[in-house]
């Protein structure tokens, strides 16, 4: 009889704290703020009414229309490039995992990616970002010294300098206002648009490591050099490239399309940054 | 005169010593059930202080995202992985928006049954590829950013994450609606490229030239290849 009210108690804030629970969903402390008035990008404290949906307004988006002119022709170029990847591009990378191990393979991967400096140093200078370009000497710098010629990756333990995003001539020409223009499948180099192709004209001819291909004074040694280093660099970055294919691949229902739609997300996402 | 001062004094002390005996005898003599009513009180302050915290989106998502790590980096075969994170990504995601999402407008025209083995077969799909490439040890390294607000009833989450055999990192954004079941994931970005807009761009065609007949065919296909663990 004592426990009887206390345990009368108990039942009813169970049963009172449930309901509240499962019948009245919550705003989330860190979330919904005022409808409409967010804009995104800016997180919110801001409690507001529960705000539920049943998520039409997202299922019924319209599918983006893609600027593909030559589909067939870049269809049959996907093709060749499927075979490529895996007949030849596969087996070299494979051979290339079993010989070098993890740790020496990310240091090669680092190594080419310091020496990219150029290009992406150019082009936030191009693109008038002088704070990112001094991100970009100061990465440089500190994987070239403390990294050991760019073997390890210092900057990302530096918070000023972890995070930079990485700039190419597409997405400059992209910030100057030009459109991508036409998706392109191309022979070995794979998907790209008419203004990212030409970037990547303008990025070859920016890394001086390609100017053995450009100019004509260079010496038979210079060459050689030039060609082992651009080998290499293939070789080293051969197994994520052929990962990321693959596993697309594998979960596409149509890989066309699907390569297609990841590429141009990723660089309408890279032009935002 | 002067006889009533102690005398009301005294009064007065026996009438307090009288009360505080009175409620001293009967704190003890109810002590137990006292205890227990105390012992409720602290748990009904716990429930309240519990319902006015309304659940973070992005605490949850986290504490989700630990609990399928913990089971899916624990070295068992890619279809042994699918069964046990199976209940746990249905817990998280929303397939049927996922799936109404990557089908697009189109699944309007779908007979509710359609929807259904759509809906089904798209989960397992997406269940499949996930355990596919989670098989192993080594669990990726994951920081979270700061919540984006962008709608009242949607926001989304930032993550980087780095493979255990990368120091790269990459970024996966999750995105995540606040439904009457509460807040579920309706979306995945990898490196700025969307999960379900991806899926909507292959099956636009298969939807408008064949329907759910053509999606529901393709998919059992796609279901039937084998697929190869950490390719």
């Amino acid at each position: 009889m004592n426990y009887l009210i206390p345990t009368l108690l108990l039942v009813l804030t169970c049963v009172s704290g449930f309901a509240d629970e499962t019948n009245q969903p919550t705003p989330p402390r860190r979330g919904p703020a005022a409808a409409g008035k967010t804009k995104p990008g800016k997180s919110s404290q801001k409690t507001t009414k529960p705000a539920t949906s049943s998520g039409d307004e997202l299922a019924n988006e319209p599918v983006e229309k893609v600027n593909d002119p030559w589909e067939r022709l870049n269809h049959t170029t996907f093709r060749f490039n499927d075979s490529l990847t895996i007949h030849a591009v596969k087996p070299i990378a494979r051979g290339y995992e079993h010989i070098v191990p993890q740790g020496v393979r990310n240091s090669l991967s680092n190594f080419f990616d310091n020496l990219d400096f150029p290009i992406r140093f150019g082009n936030n200078v191009l693109q008038g970002r002088f704070v990112r370009s001094g991100q970009e000497v100061g990465k440089f710098v500190v994987n070239t010294t403390a990294g050991i010629g760019g073997l390890f990756r210092v900057s990302d333990h530096v918070s000023s300098l972890a995070d930079v995003p990485a700039e190419d001539f597409g997405l400059t020409l992209g910030r100057w206002g030009f459109s991508s223009g036409p998706y392109l499948v191309i022979p070995l180099l794979g998907p790209t648009t008419v203004r990212d192709l030409t970037g990547y004209a303008g990025d070859f001819a920016l890394n001086p490591l390609n100017w053995y291909l450009i100019f004509t004074n260079y010496g038979l040694i210079s060459r050689a050099v030039g060609y082992s280093v651009s080998a290499s660099r293939f070789v080293v970055r051969s197994p994520g490239s052929v990962r990321t294919y693959e596993q697309m691949k594998e979960a596409a229902v149509d890989p066309y399309i699907a390569v297609r739609n990841a590429y141009l997300s990723h660089r309408a996402a890279q032009l935002e940054k | 005169m002067t006889n009533s001062k102690p005398f009301k004094r005294d009064a007065i002390s026996q009438y307090l010593n009288a009360l505080i005996g009175e409620f001293g005898n009967r704190i003890y003599q109810y002590r137990r059930s006292l205890a227990v009513a105390v012992v409720n009180l602290s748990f009904v302050i716990c429930r309240l202080s519990f319902a006015a915290s309304p659940p973070d989106p992005a605490s949850q998502l986290r504490s989700e995202i630990d609990q399928v790590l913990s089971i899916a980096y624990s070295g068992q075969s890619s279809e042994t992985l699918a069964d046990r994170v199976r209940p746990l990504l249905e817990k998280d995601f929303s397939f049927e928006l996922v799936t109404r999402q990557a089908i697009g407008p189109g699944w309007r025209q779908f007979a509710a049954g359609d929807q259904q083995k759509v809906t089904d077969l798209f989960s397992r799909l997406v269940i499949r590829i996930y355990a596919a490439r989670v098989v192993g040890t080594q669990k990726p390294t994951i920081t979270y950013g700061k919540t984006v607000t962008l709608t009242p009833d949607r926001c989304e989450v930032p993550t980087r994450v780095t493979a255990p055999n990368s120091d790269k990192p990459y970024a996966v954004v999750y995105r995540l609606i606040n439904l009457p079941s509460g807040w579920r994931i309706y979306d995945v970005l990898i490196e700025g490229v969307s999960f379900v807009a991806n899926y909507r761009a292959q099956f636009d065609d298969l939807v408008r030239r064949g329907g759910a007949a053509a999606v529901i065919k393709t998919l059992e296909a796609k279901l039937a290849e084998p697929i190869n663990p950490n390719s």
